[in-house]
């Protein structure tokens, strides 16, 4: 049995700069979860297969819950809770999501969105449905069907919205 | 989420990650991008004191270069800088199509060729791709440098020719030379898992015809493999018979497991090589 | 447009039948929703199992002094520290020489352990890293006993017993008419044997809770959870008064019956009683997958008779299902297979015989569709081949033998509403248009249609109840509170939807509390496809009380006759006067008039079961539709990629059509996912699938666009006219997928999932055949 090492860790979490000491064993969903009270990135495999932690790193979408916190020591983290507007309403993704049905468990949701922002953002012309859909296929949802989820996401995109 | 704490610690270089493998005799692990040591750690099937992350090195386990009709490829290069590298697409395009295979966009971003090798899975796609385009690897201990072929590397399920103090620098990739082209097929249940088997192939073609071929599977057995009775079964083909000349293959030694059974892997082998053969054949005659 | 509407008998309507955007949502899309596993107590403490890692065997030792010692280990508990360490299950219609019967597990293992997961430590710590390391160090003897690894093996003269009294669980019969002659007279005999797999819930959500002894000095859980009620069972475990425990559903994180039974519960209970400090418990996905009670894995053999013309003559039918371990549910999910066994057709002569036999494998228990999807598979695998058989159109052959109003099922139930299957079966095909041409030369289509029934609410011998209350604030705002756990169906807003159709007010002025077993009416489990039927109803009963008290204070007071007045928005309307509600409702404090009004509903009833099954009403009522599949098979590989996917259903009334369409369109994936890739491996117990890579689940490019054609009758059992949605639409889907692949490749498999290696055996069949 060792003893974990203590690391200090800082990351910038939807713009606000959290600094923490805990284990440098801890991966970053649980030293957000649990070390930083970040509660909308989800444990749903711990094995990087469901999406449900789905978190940006300096922008690029990664599972939470296989990446070490100290790992990424010093990166920009964008969970969910980041795509809502200051005041803490919906942004406009998020709005598409809400006005075509795109969760209902909502525990995917927070994953997915990231995902359908990430690839948004990073479209090389108009997705078809296809597209999105192999886009989507790191993230799981047993709910929806995952056609409303498409629909949202092709709704964002025929009128711009990346986030 | 109910992991035993162990030490995190983080090298400079990869001598020194060297030097703290030593020093951990056995005790830790090397953490690259994470992306299939850490899932297995969350499983508990993992059990360790110290990990050592080689993530933030520099030096030549980083970039993509081409030399001497090779390309270099650095142990940290994320899938994602290989399946977008476009002398990658253009100088060894079956690496580029075998990378698109691998898991999720999320596993490809944080993923590193290095750790794809070094952890050896037979069932994985980098590994097949290493073996048919016959890449070597250097493997550094900090001190003396190695170069080992894909084909001795990859030993068994999981175990490899690295040395308990060794890492993986660099790959070093023939280019797809002229008159060659390249095939990949792949059945796995779902998108983005690992296959139930995969199929690379090389093949090069003279007047319409193949004259030197190279072909190998994953998912099949404890390691990727060389297919060589079909690699001469093949030679002299068309893009028309090129599928048919590969005969059954009753004699592959495989497994049964919960995505398949031996027979439907032997059968799945057959039919998958065909299709990259084909694949190949029908790139190298355009 | 991947949804249409079919409405008939349409009221006008405000607030109910529009498409509303659900007010959970917007939270949940925010990230802001505190699931179970999302509250975290400062100094709470941790709690973990630990699980038995063979199948079957007599415990020999449990050793905690190394765990006890590990730093921050509170206690480490074993059953015997369980105040009742037994639960007991009643199996109804089932005897033994005295009395009904009942089944027993146990909190924690003593002395035996019988699948493999079975709980038989609790650990305590301060932190989880205590608990990783300490739950490793409970040192566990086994002394393995035989693994009974499948039911008719368990049935056997000589197998060895899971539990004293042989393995045989539960056995339901039917009768009806005369079998044998039907059979003798028949221009067709078609008899096949289908199979069904173990299936997991896999919703995104693993189990998770946490516990505190509150204020009150109750003990308090907010776990997720389809049930609150299981407080008295968590009582009982403890051994303190109903009253003293209370439990919270937050919103969860999916459902699907696998949250019907406790799954954290007692032991966040026993963790909170005993440290009287708050505990938090999670599951890992591991633990989800080994040790949750799973869907029945099912053998039907079918025997079927039929006339020249197509007309169904007769059933002969044998079910056996895998109880696993433990009792759970598996008598009364064999109950619904028995009764859904024929499908939504008249069958006039019946014969069933139905057992569920105990086994070394997982429990198995609830899941959506609750032992009537799984027949699904077998009663239209079987028509579809009458069809073949006599050359006639599948579509033509069900509306010849579809259920009518009148009907009676072999159960001996009469079907009450209208029966719109022959709708829904026009329906698809419509949408459906032309089957579409293979993408290349090794590649075949098939297109073929599956129907199904399937009930909505509980049994009606178990006298099922639901309350809600409803009360004005003093601004005119509204508050709902009923005991409805909201697993994401939208169960909630939905109540809220009918509040407002009712009483006029909009919905954002309307808060629904819900899924609290303490502070809300009861309103029973989130099950069955009973919630829309019973809180629905029950809801519907207080705004209407609460409408007419407020009317009639109104009526009293300005002299108008009650029956003239009508409530708007934020008014009362009569033929002379505009009363605002603000002053209705002072109006209402003066002449001591309640401004809030409690509902229950009572669903119908009927008298319980017995083992020979010969009565009449057994379900409230049910659900029909059909499914339409084209599915691509590619023939070198066995791969199947689903085209195209059109499913109907008579909803009766949508209270909130996208979230009928949601429902439909979840259920029809989650069918697909046990259609093609899902499956529990167990080998000689030990289960081979517990991690989400290796226990599939469909990702969104393994199923199409789900298109919905949603059928409204009106003539549903719930509020407005509805049915319930929840479970019906995840029976076809195992059924369409075998008879499009069927139509592509010319054999039907008849095993689930249907892997590619299942096609290409039905393919070489096929070409063999042709």
């Amino acid at each position: 049995m060792t003893a974990a090492t203590d690391i200090t860790v800082t990351l910038s979490v939807n713009g606000t700069t959290v600094t923490r000491t805990a284990g440098g064993h801890l991966s970053l969903l649980r030293w957000l979860r649990d070390i930083a009270d970040v509660t909308d990135p989800k444990y749903g495999c711990g094995e990087g297969v469901c999406g449900a932690c789905t978190v940006l790193v300096d922008g690029e979408p990664a599972s939470a819950c296989i990446v070490l916190a100290a790992q990424v020591d010093g990166a920009a983290i964008t969970t969910a809770a980041g795509l809502c507007e200051a005041d803490g309403s919906l942004g406009p993704l998020q709005q598409r999501f809400h006005e075509q049905h795109a969760a209902q468990c909502g525990f995917c949701t927070p994953g997915m969105l990231l995902c359908a922002h990430a690839m948004l953002r990073d479209a090389d012309g108009a997705l078809t449905r296809d597209e999105i859909r192999e886009q989507l296929h790191g993230n799981l949802c047993r709910c929806t069907g995952y056609t409303d989820i498409v629909d949202a996401i092709e709704d964002a995109q025929s009128r711009g919205i990346t986030r | 989420m109910f992991v035993k704490p162990f030490r995190y610690e983080r090298a400079d270089s990869l001598a020194d990650a060297a030097a703290m493998l030593r020093a951990a005799d056995g005790g830790a692990k090397v953490l690259a991008g994470g992306q299939s040591l850490l899932p297995m750690l969350n499983l508990g099937l993992l059990d360790f004191d110290a990990l050592i992350d080689v993530g933030h090195v520099g030096g030549r386990a980083h970039g993509i270069a081409r030399e001497d009709g090779y390309l270099t490829i650095g142990a940290l290069t994320t899938h994602r800088e290989l399946e977008r590298d476009a002398e990658v697409v253009a100088d060894q395009p079956l690496v580029s199509a075998a990378v698109g295979w691998v898991g999720s966009s999320r596993i490809r971003a944080r993923g590193t060729i290095g750790g794809s090798l070094a952890h050896s899975d037979p069932a994985a796609e980098l590994p097949l791709a290493m073996v048919v385009t016959g890449a070597t690897y250097d493997l550094t201990d900090g001190t003396t440098t190695r170069t080992v072929k894909a084909t001795d590397f990859h030993e068994s399920y999981f175990t490899t020719a690295l040395a308990e103090d060794e890492l993986i620098e660099r790959v070093s990739v023939p280019v797809l030379g002229p008159g060659w082209g390249w095939g990949f097929a792949e059945v796995s249940r779902r998108r983005g898992d690992f296959a139930i088997v995969a199929a690379a192939a090389l093949v090069r073609v003279m007047d319409g015809h193949i004259v030197e071929s190279r072909v190998g599977l994953a998912g099949v057995g404890d390691r990727p493999m060389r297919l060589g009775a079909i690699e001469i079964a093949v030679e002299g083909a068309g893009v028309v018979d090129v599928g048919e000349r590969v005969g059954p293959l009753e004699g592959l030694d495989t497994v049964t497991d919960v995505s398949a059974t031996a027979e439907h892997r032997r059968h799945l082998a057959r039919v998958l090589a065909a299709r990259a053969l084909t694949d190949a054949t029908k790139r190298a005659a355009a | 447009m991947t949804s249409e509407i079919h409405t008939s008998k349409l009221e006008e309507l405000r607030v109910v039948h529009q498409p509303l955007a659900r007010h959970d949502q917007a939270e949940k899309i925010a990230g802001t929703t505190r699931y179970a596993g999302d509250l975290a107590y400062a100094g709470m403490l941790h709690a973990r199992l630990v699980r038995s890692q063979v199948p079957s065997a007599r415990l020999t030792r449990r050793d905690v002094s190394a765990a006890v010692a590990v730093p921050g280990v509170v206690a480490v508990l074993l059953g015997e520290d369980v105040p009742n360490n037994e639960i007991r299950v009643d199996v109804p219609g089932q005897t033994i020489a005295v009395g009904a019967l009942q089944a027993s597990m146990q909190v924690l293992a003593t002395d035996r352990v019988r699948f493999h997961g079975e709980p038989i430590a609790l650990v305590i710590a301060e932190t989880e890293d205590a608990l990783a390391i300490a739950c490793e160090l409970v040192e566990v003897g086994y002394d393995d006993l035989p693994v009974v690894s499948d039911p008719e093996q368990a049935l056997a003269d000589d197998a060895p017993s899971v539990h004293d009294g042989g393995n045989l669980l539960a056995e339901w019969n039917i009768d009806r008419g005369d079998v044998d002659a039907a059979f003798a007279d028949a221009a067709v005999v078609v008899e096949e044997t289908y199979r069904t797999q173990f299936v997991d819930h896999a919703y995104l959500e693993p189990e998770a809770g946490v516990g505190w002894i509150d204020d009150d000095g109750v003990l308090t859980l907010r776990v997720a959870t389809q049930v609150v009620e299981h407080y008295r069972d968590v009582a009982k475990i403890l051994g303190v008064p109903d009253a003293k425990v209370r439990v919270i559903a937050p919103y969860v994180g999916g459902g699907f019956g696998g949250k019907e039974d406790m799954t954290v519960e007692p032991y966040l209970a026993i963790a909170v009683h005993l440290t009287r400090k708050p505990v938090r418990m999670l599951w890992t996905r591991n633990e989800s997958l080994l040790a949750r009670a799973k869907r029945h894995r099912n053998v039907m053999r079918y025997r079927t008779a039929a006339a020249a013309d197509g007309t169904l003559l007769a059933h002969d039918i044998e079910i056996l299902s895998d109880a696993g371990a433990y009792a759970y549910l598996s008598a009364l999910v064999l109950l619904y297979s028995t009764v859904h066994a024929c499908g939504p057709y008249r069958v006039p002569n019946v014969r069933i015989r139905s057992k569920t036999a105990y086994t070394n494998n997982p429990p198995t228990s609830a899941f959506r569709g609750f032992g009537g999807m799984q027949m699904v598979l077998g009663y239209e695998s079987q028509i579809d081949e009458v069809a073949r058989r006599l050359g006639i159109d599948p579509g033509e052959i069900r509306k010849r033998n579809a259920l009518v109003r009148g009907d009676r099922l072999p159960v001996g139930q009469e079907i009450i509403t209208e029966v719109q299957l022959a709708q829904t079966i026009d329906a698809v095909r419509e949408r459906a248009g032309d089957k579409p041409a293979p993408s290349g030369p090794r590649k075949a289509v098939g297109r073929a249609i599956a129907s199904n029934m399937q009930s909505y609410g509980r049994l009606v011998w178990l006298n099922d109840s639901a309350a809600s209350w409803i009360g004005f604030q003093m601004d005119g705002s509204l508050s709902v509170r009923c005991g409805v756990p909201d697993i994401g169906g939208g169960q909630a807003s939905s109540l809220g939807q009918i509040a407002s159709e009712i009483l006029a007010v909009d919905i954002d002025r309307i808060s629904v509390h819900f899924g609290d077993s303490s502070l809300n009416p009861l309103a029973g489990t989130t099950t069955a496809t009973r919630q829309l039927l019973m809180s629905g109803n029950a809801t519907y009963a207080a705004a209407v009380l609460l409408r007419d008290q407020v009317l009639g204070a109104v009526a009293a007071e300005t002299g108008q006759p009650v029956e003239s007045l009508r409530m708007d928005t934020g008014e009362i309307v009569g033929p002379e006067t505009r009363t605002t509600v603000l002053s209705a409702l002072q109006i209402c404090r003066r002449r001591n008039v309640p401004v809030e009004a409690l509902g229950t509903f009572f669903g119908p009833k009927g008298k319980e079961v017995t083992r020979d099954l010969d009565g009449d009403r057994i379900f409230p009522d049910f659900t029909f539709g059909t499914h339409l599949a084209d599915v691509e098979v590619d023939l070198d590989t066995g791969e199947v990629r689903i085209l195209r996917y059109i499913a109907a259903h008579d909803v009766g009334r949508a209270i909130n059509p996208m979230s009928v369409e949601g429902q439909i369109a979840g259920a029809v994936v989650q069918g697909l996912g046990q259609a093609l890739l899902e499956d529990v491996v167990v080998q000689e117990g030990v289960n081979l699938t517990p991690g989400l890579f290796q226990y599939m689940i469909p990702t969104a490019t393994d199923v199409p666009d789900i298109e919905t054609v949603i059928l409204e009758s009106g003539e549903g059992l719930g509020p407005f006219g509805a049915r319930g949605i929840g479970e019906p639409p995840i029976g076809p889907p195992i059924a369409v997928i075998p008879a499009a692949i069927a139509d592509a490749v010319g054999a039907r498999p008849t095993t689930l999932p249907v892997t590619p290696e299942r096609v290409l055996e039905a393919a070489a069949r096929g070409s063999r055949d042709a």
